[in-house]
């Protein structure tokens, strides 16, 4: 079905139609307040010393002649706090505030300042004296597993911080039976998620003992906790109020960082607001990279191509905090799961301590690396087995209605019909292995959970409270990162409510006031808070509804609420403006119209460990295709076309779900052909955007040559049938870029960046075999 | 390397004329920086690798903002014109389009209009991208100080990584480029990851100008970029081909012995072995180039939107 045939058959009136964003204006005028843009009489400014050596054991810290400097009002350490550790697994929780007794990356926050101004911050930080005993560091994964290597915590033998292993069929009978087997090791690299906005927070801990932190956070839920957490104080006296957000993609924006604990605790030091904003630099530089990995995959095929048995060992660099990571090593597990049938997989990935900044979620949390290394080994496969690329992944494919072999039970995957869209519209059969030398074309295919299962907090609860004016303020806990929350949430209740998106309100987060949720992340916000928003809505109509019928003289459930008015289906002369109903319901009749919401997707809870079990109410299937241009004397690549099928359900607004896809693939294509976070023993040689180096919009090819297609299944499961839209388009891109420079060079790079030299390298030792 | 800071402090001097940066730069010398755009400058001392006492800014003086063509034919650019200027300029598109294209690929259209030729040449950088088709020019600078003035070629101009013949009390306040007599064309082609907004990991420029035969190569000059410390000339590339046809053949030969003569080093940016490759690429495609505008056309001027054009854009296509 097209998306015009379900509107029409759905006789939706808000949903399903391109929708601007809601704060465009705002944040394009520059009205919109970032945590940076507020002030507060009085307000200090924070800045935190950092870890100068990748490893050392903190002696002595002086901060007497800090103290003394004019403009200096308050300077902590590791002792202003409780030395409680804080975090989000219980047995792996290893942050503190700011550094006690050792540093463990080059980095790492050991002190911080509140002064008058930047400057005065700034330089007190030179004044202070940490005496420190260098020890032994590590760098790299596999050095770190050595029995003879530093150890960085006592609680991890062999810098193990955690492990996610499991076993589904009987993988080694799989391979066994297997005509073909293939093993390659694929490396990836550290990534960072590039925001716009670099952390940023104002700190206020009143007399009374209201602690308040205003920041630009994606799961204000989580920072509530991990500050009542590391404080040591109750949830109850902390309140975060969530501020425009510059862009997020997860990290320290859905966590407590030491920032937020310093800016609270100097402000209890000085009486006075602290604010803290990272620079570039330092957002560089500390933690919450997407995990480098090295992962050997072993696969084993019939002969025409069916998948038997898949084998997939990672070791992950996970720096020096354990962060979310026992999440993070867990999930490539959906790799080995989607998008193909394979009977037989086992996985054993373990996130390796390292004295590096350490790892975290980054968007699409780790399938970006599992998809590189599952994409371009089944383009080896088909190769060596003389098979259609594309034909072996249509053997291979799920589709709605599997179950995989850990559990995962897919209500609709239209990973075949996009599969079969974007081999159309790119012209594959007539470009692959036609092309003249120096232009490849690739594919890539891959599937994305909707909001993960996972955590102990996955429900997402909505309230809705309608105006005497007819207008509807939406409150959930799921915060407007850029993604386009504040919207289709908007639209969903807009849809239900008969009412226009700009009637609608969308509140920022504000832990003493909307509702809980864990937040955004995990592309769980359409799926899971759209089901509590839409409940929610539904809820307030009833309210309505009743007040209607009686007025209308008409059953409830012949009642239309459309256009800002409320009719009778059969006769709709017969009806009422929707504001006047409200006014009626709520100031005559005295019943306050508020809805609310919830929605979770079961109790059973999955071991993160390598547990069984359904992991997300949905699952998304993308299928991307592109085409390259590769200059054979310098091995630069240059985008020619991109071809881009994802299955969201059903696109609630077609321009975010547009902006979400090509968002997606332009970080995914980042990260195949040039960022890469450089650390030469530890020190990090690229802290800034000049040369962390993102894609920029002449990286991309023209307009005219990027296709989007939505595919629409209606998942049962989501609001209006929506599945996630903002991770999984960007998974297969880094494969299919691989396998296009493939096609165009016959060079296979297994690891990232795809750079040009590699490429050149593969060029001429290819030349070289050449007899 | 130092973390980004907030700037240190520093006094800033505004001087109004040519006579009176000098005056400043002889009261504090070895105290004071010139400031030109900033944009390389500012950086440093965020980072404290300089921590001048004085700024004296070149903003102010307007005598050092001007691109204009000499009686004689030749052209001279003050050493504030920014790279946006030079870009649009029509007299340099016109004379020499390569030099326009080098101006419009500096960086971000932000950096464009901040960034000048003057701060690019005194960098001492060997990654910027000026010096090497100014080299192919044969382009000489003026430096300025109370003692006096000296015209410097600007090859010879570069004594080591970061260091120029800029002595502390002066200032550069021009580069010159004398008239070319005889048919010529040139072309200077930068490598680097990205399609724009990116440091360049390697660059060739060279210039031809054509004998009075209309068939072979009267003079070659061939100048490399992040090829050694220095912006560098490589001499035994352009004689193998002064006097003779700038045939693939000979192209080919010349990106060799240039390759031979380059002696780049393997940083976190880049390996010296892939840098070396590249030369070989670069000279190639530069000389190639150059030839074709020396051989077929008389030089045309460049495409008018030269900034950010898109990289399949068959308007690049000539970089192949
Ligand atoms: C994002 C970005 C991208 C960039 N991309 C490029 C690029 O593609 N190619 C490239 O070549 N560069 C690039 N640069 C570097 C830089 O912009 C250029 O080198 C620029 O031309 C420097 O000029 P400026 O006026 O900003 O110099 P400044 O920073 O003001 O000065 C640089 C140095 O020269 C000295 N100086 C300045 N003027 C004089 C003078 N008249 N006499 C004596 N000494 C002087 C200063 O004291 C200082 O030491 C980039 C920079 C950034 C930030």
């Amino acid at each position: 079905m097209t998306l015009e045939e379900v509107i029409e058959r759905e006789g939706y009136s808000v949903i399903g139609r391109p929708t601007p964003k809601k704060d465009g204006w705002i944040k394009a005028t520059g009205e919109a307040k970032f945590a940076d843009d507020l002030y507060f009489p009085g307000m200090l400014h924070g800045k935190l010393l950092r870890s100068p050596l990748p490893h050392a054991r903190i002696l002595h810290i002086d901060t007497s002649r800090a103290e003394k400097l004019p403009g200096v009002r308050g300077v902590v350490t590791a002792k202003d706090f409780p030395g409680i550790l804080y975090g989000d697994f219980a047995h792996t929780r290893d942050y503190l505030p700011l550094a006690q007794d050792r540093v463990r990356y080059i980095g790492e926050e050991v002190a911080a300042v509140a002064a008058t101004d930047m400057d005065t911050a700034e330089e007190a930080l030179d004044l202070i004296c940490v005496e420190y005993e260098p020890l032994p560091a590590v760098f790299s994964p596999e050095e770190a597993m050595q029995p003879e290597a530093p150890q960085l915590y006592d609680r991890a033998p062999n810098n193990i911080a955690s492990k996610s292993e499991f076993h589904y069929g009987d993988v080694e009978k799989g391979l066994a039976e297997s005509d073909y087997v293939r093993e390659d090791t694929f490396e990836t690299q550290s990534m960072k998620q590039g925001m716009l906005e670099p952390h940023a927070c104002v700190g206020l801990w009143e007399g009374s003992g209201k602690i308040t932190l205003w920041s630009c956070k994606s799961s204000p839920y989580v920072v509530w906790r991990h500050l009542a957490m590391g404080l040591g104080v109750d949830p109850g006296n902390i309140r975060v109020i969530q501020t425009y957000i510059g862009g997020s993609f997860s990290g320290g924006k859905q966590e407590g960082m030491p920032m937020d604990f310093c800016a609270v605790i100097l402000s209890k030091k000085t009486g006075r607001p602290v604010k803290f904003v990272h620079t570039m630099d330092e957002v560089l530089v500390i933690g919450h990279m997407r995990h480098s990995m090295k992962i050997r995959l072993k696969t084993g095929v019939k002969r025409d191509g069916t998948l038997v048995a898949q084998h997939c060992r990672i070791i992950a660099n996970g720096g020096a905090h354990a962060s979310i990571g026992q999440l993070s090593i867990f999930l490539p597990g959906l790799g080995l799961n989607l998008p193909y049938r394979v009977p037989n997989v086992q996985m054993e990935s373990y996130r390796i301590y390292t004295n590096t900044g350490f790892a975290g979620a980054l968007r699409s949390h780790t399938q970006p690396q599992i998809c590189f290394a599952r994409e371009s080994q089944i383009e080896m496969i088909a190769k060596e087995l003389d098979l259609d690329p594309v034909e072996m992944r249509r053997k291979n494919a799920r589709a709605g209605g599997d179950v995989t072999p850990s559990g995962f039970k897919l209500g609709t995957f239209g990973f075949l019909d996009g599969l079969d869209r974007v081999i159309e519209a790119s012209g594959w059969r007539e470009k692959y292995g036609k092309l003249p030398r120096g232009r490849g074309i690739g594919m890539a295919g891959s599937g994305m959970i909707s909001g993960a299962r996972l955590m102990s907090h996955s429900a997402s609860s909505a309230q809705i409270k309608i105006r005497e004016d007819g207008t509807v303020a939406l409150m959930t806990g799921s915060a407007d990162i850029g993604q386009g929350a504040d919207t289709v949430l908007s639209m969903i209740a807009a849809e239900v409510l008969g009412v226009r998106v700009d009637d609608v309100t969308y509140a920022m987060i504000d832990s003493d006031v909307t509702p809980l949720d864990p937040g955004a992340f995990s592309s769980r916000v359409t799926l899971w808070t759209g089901n509590a928003v839409k409940q929610a809505a539904e809820d307030a109509r009833k309210q309505l509804e009743e007040v209607a019928a009686q007025k209308l003289k008409a059953d409830p459930k012949h009642l239309v609420f459309r256009d800002r008015r409320v009719y009778v289906r059969h006769d709709p002369q017969r009806g009422m403006d929707f504001a006047s109903l409200v006014r009626s319901t709520q100031n005559r009749l005295g019943h306050p119209v508020m809805g609310q919401g919830s929605y979770t997707s079961g109790d059973e809870p999955i071991a993160v460990q390598g547990g069984y079990g359904n992991a997300s109410p949905a699952y998304s299937a993308s299928v991307v295709v592109v085409e390259v241009e590769v200059d054979e004397e310098t091995g630069h690549v240059t985008l020619a076309g991109i071809w881009n099928a994802s299955d969201c359900g059903f696109p609630l607004n077609p321009m975010a779900v547009a902006g979400q896809s090509m968002g997606a693939f332009t970080m995914s294509m980042g990260q195949a052909l040039y960022e890469n976070l450089i650390r030469i023993e530890g020190q990090v040689m690229n802290p800034s955007f000049r040369d962390y180096k993102m894609p920029l919009i002449v990286d991309l090819p023209k307009v005219e040559n990027v296709h989007l297609f939505d595919i629409i299944t209606n998942d049962p499961n989501g609001p209006f049938g929506a599945k996630e839209a903002g991770q999984g388009p960007g998974d297969g891109v880094i494969a299919a870029l691989a396998n296009a420079i493939y096609n165009a060079t016959g060079v296979r790079v297994k690891s990232l960046p795809i750079s040009p030299s590699k490429i050149l390298s593969g060029l001429e030792e290819s030349r070289s075999n050449k007899p | 390397m130092n973390y980004l800071r907030e700037l240190p402090k520093f006094e800033y001097l505004a001087p109004q004329s040519i006579p009176e940066v000098c005056e400043m730069l002889a009261a504090h010398e070895g105290e004071a920086k010139l400031m030109a755009g900033g944009t390389d400058l500012i950086i440093m001392m965020r980072r404290r690798e300089v921590v001048p006492h004085y700024l004296i800014g070149l903003k102010s003086v307007p005598e050092l903002n001007f691109i204009r063509e000499e009686k004689d034919g030749g052209l001279t650019i003050g050493a504030m014109a920014t790279s946006w200027e030079i870009q649009s300029s029509s007299l340099v598109r016109q004379r020499y389009d390569f030099l326009a294209k080098t101006a419009a690929d500096i960086g971000s259209i932000e950096n464009l209009h901040v960034s000048t030729i003057g701060g690019n040449l005194c960098d001492g950088f060997p990654c910027v991208d000026f010096p090497a088709p100014l080299l192919t020019l044969d382009a000489k600078v003026k430096l300025v100080s109370q003692r006096g003035e000296r015209i410097v070629p600007l090859d010879g101009f570069y004594l080591g990584y970061q260091k120029t013949a800029v002595e502390p009390d002066e200032l550069l306040t021009e580069i010159q480029i004398l008239p070319h007599n005889h048919r010529y064309g040139g072309a200077y082609i930068k490598f680097h990851d990205r399609h724009a907004i990116d440091i360049t990991t390697t660059g060739a420029g060279a210039f031809i100008t054509l004998d009075s035969d209309g068939q072979t190569a009267r003079d070659v000059k061939i100048a490399l970029t992040t090829s050694a410390p220095v912006p560098l000339r490589v001499k035994g590339a352009e004689a193998a081909l002064c006097g003779r046809k700038v045939t693939e053949e000979a192209t080919e030969e010349a990106g060799r012995i240039a390759s031979e003569e380059a002696s780049p080093r393997t940083s976190w940016r880049s390996t010296a072995e892939f840098r070396t490759k590249l030369v070989q690429v670069l000279v190639r495609r530069a000389l190639r180039q150059a030839w074709r505008k020396v051989t077929t056309s008389s030089s045309s001027g460049a495409a008018p939107d030269l900034w950010l054009m898109h990289p399949l854009d068959p308007r690049i296509g000539e970089n192949r």
